[in-house]
């Protein structure tokens, strides 16, 4: 417990600083994430319900189908990953550089404005004023908001990551410093591009496919894979093997990431397609790189501390699964089988398992280890027994009878795996409740027990146990 | 100097040099490979965020470039082309949406109907096929011209006109060939002085259905979409999941009423149907109301409000897969004198189902 007078502390252990640097904005940022991973899952399960019982919530236009998923999506990517992923990203730039988070406040600041604009957006979708474009569904009103809102997140972030101790960086922070300065790239061009200079016919498709793929590979992919490289050698205890391997994998994959995302058969000229498949091969040996260094890094390797085990378990999972999708998905990006998964429900189905069962996870497992060390207390350790199952229970349940399902029906049918998606779907929804429910009471216990606060309600009852 | 970072300007060299200045490959392969053993003499840090952020801003601008700039400068000089209608009748196309379909498209867009429906017909390939027909005169140089054609694209076949191509009447020289091949045939065999007639044959689940240039069709349009069918659709709604059925073509193959009560209750259109019903596009019409627009589902009657009137009007005017361009033809059959299947039957009845 961190009742002890704060500023002794800090002077005996630098890391007590820094964590009390990033205390306020990344609890901020994470709480937010958590809540919108619940706001997800409702969704999710709301929508997939739509699909058993058609003639459910018929009434009412804000609930039909085309409405609750794409509004679910925003709530996932860019409410869930994008703010733990920067939550996350904050902590580890501070750890790694050895400094104080600079400017929290922007964190906060920032924040805000960025969950301001998911919720005018995830609203927009809700009452009719979605783009109609896949990746960034939500009105173009929106977009100015979110990026002004990612730009402050992202000050701190650089400002704090030129502030290292140490000049040496190492992959964990190439990897999260090239995710914080490429989103708001993507996300100003796309912005531009579709709305301000109007793009007309396919061409605002072409943008779109580019920012989605630039999101998944390059800013979904560089959070989740700082985090593992920061954290898989931090909680064993031992240095990242293979440096020039994750160097090799951060150049081969920001060029060949940035660039594809093209379905074989699309309505546009024949070598955006074709170049999607070359770029697709050629990242996937940046992927392959990375997982070398991975798995050099975690092999013969166990956890320090016992307190972290289930961070290093889950993280291990996410890279087993980053890994397993990888293959697939290079495999599927060639003609022949991706005709063959074009337009069934593999597609989302993996898109759904690389967001939740990558990055979420690793950015879970990288709360679980963060969390304490912030807040001061731990999570109810049975909650976060049961809501880690729950959530890889809820994610294995929703995704491989959807994906095989789609792989096996065909297009424009949909097979019962259907029934099965909602058992995932409903025990995501009890895990991330839970989730939500021990963040929201251990910042509450915390909150009572913090000194801050302490002058109003418990002061005198904490002196007397500290005597 | 890593692996990493002399490979990745070795690639770069390589891809520009491939893809933008538009060299042969196996050149850009050598230039690359040339990039990665120069460069791999250089050593540059990792350390310093502004080597980090130079490279980044590279690659950005290369992304940026080779994507999305060269889409959009060889898109955006899109025009309007002829084409011509079912009966003949020529047009410019596309045609901007008219009316009511103005609005439906902002219907089509709030409801989200691009979750589950797509917009854009694929095909699988095209096959082409060859048929001849030779005098008294030239038959044996006929005969000669398809030996030498099959000896020159290097492939074994042993029926029909390979064997003995009959006097005076059609027979099939080649089918199955691709473009190149049959362009070959084509050549050899007017060279030699036969009558050739080709027939082109687009195969793809999503085409029209048809015994035997497209046996697996389900009829979603007559050819594959390409990026002028969407010069007025803002945006285009592509769709990347099919739930239900593609919707690019759907004007040509329904009626008004149909999508009136399927989009009412699904499963009265269809046994079974999981598309989920959209009742809060109509209203309850009062038990005295009659007339054209009232629809039954069970007890009850329903009238459809504006939004439902635009949607339908919109979804009436999406024909695009229907009519022939040039970067996008439709099948073209034989027209010589062997008995087939006329096109506008063939057409017909694709569209049938």
């Amino acid at each position: 417990m961190s009742n002890e007078p704060i500023e002794d502390e800090a002077k005996q252990d630098p890391r007590e600083a820094v964590d009390r640097s990033c205390r306020g904005p990344v609890l901020f940022l994470g709480f937010s994430a958590v809540a919108w991973l619940l706001v997800y899952s409702l969704f999710a399960m709301l929508a997939g319900v739509k699909v058993h019982a058609p003639g459910m919530m018929a009434d009412s236009a804000w609930l039909a189908y085309g409405r609750i998923q794409p509004a679910s999506q925003l709530a996932l990517q860019f409410g869930f990953l994008v703010q733990l992923g920067l939550a996350v990203s904050a902590w580890i730039l501070c750890h790694r550089g050895k400094t104080v988070l600079v400017d929290g406040g922007y964190l906060v600041f920032g924040g805000m404005l960025w969950n301001t604009g998911v919720m005018f957006g995830f609203v927009g979708i809700l009452i009719g004023n979605a783009s109609g474009l896949e990746g960034l569904q939500m009105p173009g009103k929106v977009l100015p908001l979110l990026f002004f809102g990612f730009v402050l997140v992202g000050l701190s972030l650089v400002q704090t990551n030129n502030r290292r101790t140490d000049e040496e960086m190492s992959p964990a922070q190439w990897f999260l410093f090239a995710a914080t300065l490429w989103l708001p790239w993507v996300l100003a061009g796309s912005y531009l591009l579709i709305h301000f200079f109007n793009a007309k016919g396919v061409v605002a498709n072409v943008v779109d496919w580019w920012f989605i793929r630039n999101f998944a590979s390059i800013y979904l992919t560089f959070v989740g894979l700082g985090t593992l490289f920061h954290f898989l050698p931090a909680l064993s205890g031992c240095r990242l093997v293979g440096r020039g391997y994750a160097q090799f994998a951060f150049w081969v994959m920001l060029l060949f990431g940035s660039i594809g995302g093209v379905s074989p058969g699309a309505p546009v000229p024949a070598w955006l397609p074709a170049l999607s498949t070359v770029t697709a091969v050629f990242y996937f040996f940046g992927v392959v790189a990375a997982c070398v260094c991975i798995k050099q890094t975690i092999s013969g390797a166990s956890v320090e501390d016992n307190a972290d085990g289930t961070a290093y378990d889950l993280m291990r999972l996410a890279a087993l699964i980053f890994i397993s999708i990888s293959v697939l998905n290079v495999f599927f990006a060639f003609p022949g089988p991706g005709a063959t998964a074009q337009f069934t429900t593999y597609g989302p189905a993996m898109d759904l398992l690389f967001n939740l069962g990558f990055v979420g996870l690793t950015l879970i497992a990288a709360l679980y280890h963060i969390f304490p060390r912030l807040a001061g207390m731990d999570f109810c350790p049975k909650m976060t027994g049961v809501q880690t199952m729950a959530i890889i229970l809820g994610v294995f349940g929703m995704i491989p009878p959807v994906a095989f399902g789609g792989l096996m029906s065909g297009d424009a049918t949909l097979g019962f795996s259907y029934y099965f998606a909602s058992l995932g779907d409903l025990l995501l929804l009890v895990g991330s409740a839970i989730l939500f429910l021990n963040f929201l009471g251990a910042i509450l216990f915390s909150i009572k027990n913090c000194d801050c606060l302490a002058g109003i309600c418990c002061k005198g009852e904490k002196k007397e146990t500290n005597a | 100097m890593t692996i990493g970072l002399s490979f990745l300007l070795g690639l770069l060299a390589g891809s520009v040099s491939c893809f933008m200045v538009g060299l042969w490959w196996p050149i850009a392969l050598a230039v690359g490979l040339f990039a990665w053993l120069a460069f791999g003499l250089l050593d540059v840090k990792m350390d310093s965020t502004f080597s980090l952020l130079c490279g980044m801003l590279l690659v950005f601008c290369v992304s940026l470039s080779g994507m999305v700039f060269r889409a959009s400068d060889q898109l955006n000089g899109l025009q309007y082309a002829d084409t011509q209608g079912e009966d003949g009748t020529e047009f410019s196309y596309p045609v901007p949406p008219l009316g009511d379909a103005r609005y439906g498209e902002a219907v089509y867009k709030a409801n989200g109907c691009a979750a589950c429906h797509t917009q854009q017909v694929t095909h699988e390939g095209v096959t082409l096929d060859v048929k001849a027909m030779a005098g008294n005169k030239n038959h044996a140089a006929v005969q000669d011209a398809i030996s030498r054609f099959y000896k020159d694209i290097g492939r074994e076949d042993s029926s029909g006109a390979v064997l003995g191509l009959p006097v005076g009447e059609w027979d099939r020289v080649v089918t199955d060939a691709n473009a190149g091949d049959a362009l070959k045939a084509r050549n050899f065999l007017k060279a030699a002085g036969a009558s050739v007639d080709v027939q082109v044959r687009f195969r793809g689940e999503d085409l029209m259905q048809h015994e035997y240039l497209n046996p697996e069709g389900r009829g979603w349009g007559r050819r594959r979409s390409v990026a002028s069918d969407y010069l007025f659709a803002e945006p285009p709604m592509l769709g990347s999941v099919r739930i239900g059925p593609d919707l690019a073509n759907i004007g040509a193959r329904t009626t008004r009423e149909a999508l009136m009560s399927l989009l009412l209750n699904p499963a009265s259109a269809r046994a079974g149907a999981r598309m989920p019903q959209h009742r809060f596009l109509f209203k309850k019409a009062g038990k005295d109301e009659q007339g054209q627009h009232i629809i039954h589902d069970g007890e009850q009657t329903y009238k459809p409000t504006r939004d439902a009137e635009v949607l339908v009007a919109y979804l009436m005017s999406l024909k695009s897969a229907n009519y022939p361009l040039a970067e996008a033809p439709i099948n073209k059959p034989f027209t010589s004198s062997l008995p087939n299947p006329a096109p506008a039957e063939a057409a017909a009845s694709g569209a049938g189902k």
